[in-house]
């Protein structure tokens, strides 16, 4: 049963990381032309770094572990930042051009559709887990 | 001496494929959480290594013809390595969504029939121990 648990933590802590590598796609994409931050400088691209856990040894099934994931990290793209051609901004430098935050907005498009599906999976791997705990405690009508 | 099958060697065997299913379960689901995980190894149960520790169980021995079946091979002990032959991404991730939503699907299933015909024996138990009411 444990085992059954740690199997939907697991789960859980996977869909804790896909709604995290949402909210920063989405923070990417709302920043994708913000030419100031809050050090004066564009906005720059973050990214979700993932790192699996391992779960907790058990004793009944040595070795047997479901291992979960976590954010490791967020960390700025260091990426240079493009340049756009835009004279009459405000952030504009000498020869006209405006430095645009390194987003690419495609790239994000495509990375938040990972991350639902992988949302999904997930969902849906509790979901049958919950079936089979279900089932076990059947046995005890 | 014709072998003689106990309800009690076979709940033992549906508890223990019930168990199968959920280590399945559990090792699917660590998969799929980390979907993407860079440099994560699809983990599996292993087959050999299950089987040499049903093996190198020691099983109890009847030395009595009185004694009630003995249960062959008792703890069960998964072990686990990584899937051999998946084609890795490119940040060497080789967790496959299908095969272990698959797995998942099928663990579910077996857990399902073991369950099935583990209450059908509960059920008899209960039918004799309540004199056949």
């Amino acid at each position: 049963m444990s085992t059954l648990l740690s199997a939907m933590n697991a789960s859980a802590s996977a869909l804790d990381v896909q709604r995290a590598r949402m909210e920063v796609a989405v923070s990417n994409m709302a920043n994708a032309d913000s030419t100031r931050g809050a050090d004066g400088q564009p906005y720059r691209r973050r990214e979700v770094v993932l790192e699996s856990v391992p779960g907790e040894p058990s004793a009944q099934f040595r070795g047997l572990v479901a291992s979960g994931v976590r954010v490791a990290a967020v960390v700025e793209d260091q990426a240079d930042f493009r340049r756009r051609f835009e004279p009459s901004h405000p952030d504009a430098d000498a020869e006209g051009f405006v430095a645009v935050p390194n987003v690419d907005v495609p790239e994000e498009m495509v990375d938040m559709l990972g991350a639902a599906r992988a949302y999904q999976a997930n969902l849906t791997a509790i979901t049958l887990i919950r079936d089979t705990i279900q089932r076990a405690l059947e046995l005890a009508r | 001496m014709g072998e003689i099958v106990t309800d009690a060697a076979i709940m033992a065997a549906l508890g223990r494929q019930m168990t199968k299913a959920v280590q399945k379960q559990a090792v699917a689901a660590g998969n799929l959480a980390n979907l993407d995980t860079p440099g994560y190894r699809a983990q599996e149960v292993s087959f050999a290594d299950a089987l040499e520790g049903q093996l190198a169980t020691p099983a109890l021995v009847a030395t009595d013809s009185n004694h009630f079946g003995v249960a062959a091979g008792v703890p069960e002990r998964g072990q686990t390595g990584d899937a051999p032959g998946l084609a890795a991404r490119r940040d060497g991730n080789n967790v496959q969504l299908d095969k272990e939503l698959l797995s998942l699907g099928r663990a579910g299933g077996e857990f399902s029939a073991a369950q099935a015909v583990l209450s059908a024996k509960f059920r008899l138990v209960r039918y004799a121990i309540n004199e056949g009411r």
